[in-house]
């Protein structure tokens, strides 16, 4: 069986998908996960999943993030000076949401 | 998708296990992905007898981690072959142990001596890192995702490999000179790493179109020379003169094909070359001997599982 494995770098990190596995159960996937994935990069934890328990949804199936404008979702297309560094933050970081999602 | 989609899409990692690919590219990617593959492999059975033989603890640990580092990205590899749905990781284990799973031509040859051991780490793991480097723009995302582990992983492969070469060349007379003796018998070989010439490569066309490769096989060893001529020069490394090799005016290497042994070349990838059964035949005992993990490991699943077919475990 597939195991899909995630891993977490530090504390406080996201795990994120790193490749994956054969094996037969939950402890040697972990072993191999162990083996594969967290011998050599920084490693804090590792997360192993059957890879059948998985679902995903993409492009094909949806319209992520809805298909009108919705310039009143981000900050920047209100004519008004960030309150404080917090606003400001979220704001510059809309911006790059907003820029990534126009690229391809 | 039919092979046109397939050429215009193409691009990095453009296409994954969840992409109906044609049956073309499902095969020319799982031909480069299980040489690649079997050649790790092979590579870490060569240099694992060189963890008992290196000559301090330091050499041994490195090339105890080397050795494991290239048995996983085997692994790594024959996973990202087996999402292409053409081979299976027991078949391609198989072939491997029965002599028809091809690998690159210097694992062919047996290296013995401590002076050999640049050859090969320094080197082909050079010339591999480079090809590897370029590999990353894979047009099948499983293929650069292993890639970007490999390449991660492999910096102290090459360090490591040069390392030995500078002890080496900075010892006494007679490690220089034996290891120059190594370096003359590996050089045609090393250059026969990236295949024939231009021209006599069959495959290239189709696997650069649907964005499998890159750089011709001459523009990958021109990048190689670059790189490692001026490294053999800086040790002391004599450059043997044949096969003559010509440095153009935009800095661009000419090597005269017709001085290397092309032969020899194609009995090596058929896997019929004197040497290649005795690379191959101690990784067909090994194979064996540990056949019986595997069955347990298979027994293990098809209990958890119940029915349905088993996969190889790692």
């Amino acid at each position: 069986m597939i195991w899909e494995v995630f891993r977490q770098e530090a504390a406080g990190d996201y795990h994120t998908h790193c490749g994956n596995v054969h094996a037969p159960d939950r402890d040697m996937a972990l072993l191999f996960a162990e083996i594969q994935h967290g011998r050599r990069k920084p490693t804090n934890s590792l997360w192993v999943v059957p890879k059948p328990e998985i679902a995903e949804v993409d492009t094909d199936d949806a319209v992520f993030g809805g298909s009108t404008d919705k310039a009143y979702r981000f900050a920047q297309s209100y004519n008004v000076e960030p309150a404080a560094k917090e606003v400001a933050d979220s704001e510059r970081e809309l911006t790059e949401a907003e820029r990534k999602r126009g690229e391809p | 998708m039919d092979i046109e989609t397939v050429k215009d899409r193409a691009g990095p990692r453009a296409f994954g296990p969840s992409d109906d690919m044609p049956e073309e590219y499902r095969k020319a990617a799982t031909r480069m992905l299980q040489f690649h593959a079997n050649s790790e492999i092979m590579g870490a059975y060569l240099e694992r007898p060189f963890i008992r033989k290196a000559p301090s603890l330091e050499r041994k640990m490195a090339f105890s981690a080397k050795v494991q580092d290239e048995i996983g990205h085997g692994q790594l590899l024959y996973r990202a072959a087996e999402s292409l749905g053409i081979k299976t990781r027991e078949e391609m284990l198989e072939e491997l142990a029965n002599g028809e799973g091809k690998f690159l031509n210097c694992f062919h040859y047996p290296m013995t001596d401590w002076v050999e051991t640049p050859m090969i780490a320094f080197f082909v793991d050079g010339a591999a890192m480079r090809r590897q480097a370029t590999l990353k723009r894979s047009s099948w995302e499983p293929y650069a995702h292993a890639m970007d582990k490999v390449c991660f992983e492999e910096g102290f492969h090459v360090k490591h490999g040069e390392s030995i070469l500078a002890e080496l060349m900075n010892g006494s007379r007679a490690e220089q000179e034996r290891t120059q003796e190594a370096f003359e018998e590996w050089w045609p070989r090393i250059l026969q790493f990236f295949g024939p010439t231009n021209d006599k490569s069959t495959h290239h066309d189709f696997a650069s179109e649907v964005g499998l490769k890159f750089q011709s096989n001459d523009d990958l060893r021109n990048a190689f020379l670059n790189a490692y001529l001026p490294k053999a020069r800086k040790y002391g490394l004599e450059i043997p003169d044949e096969p003559r090799i010509r440095e153009r005016d935009d800095g661009t290497f000419e090597v005269a094909e017709e001085d290397l042994d092309w032969d020899e070349f194609f009995e090596v990838s058929k896997n019929q070359y004197a040497g290649s059964e005795e690379q191959i035949g101690k990784r067909h005992d090994t194979q064996e001997a540990v056949e019986w993990v595997r069955d347990a490991l298979e027994e293990t699943e098809r209990a958890a599982m119940g029915d349905g077919a088993p996969a190889a475990a790692d």
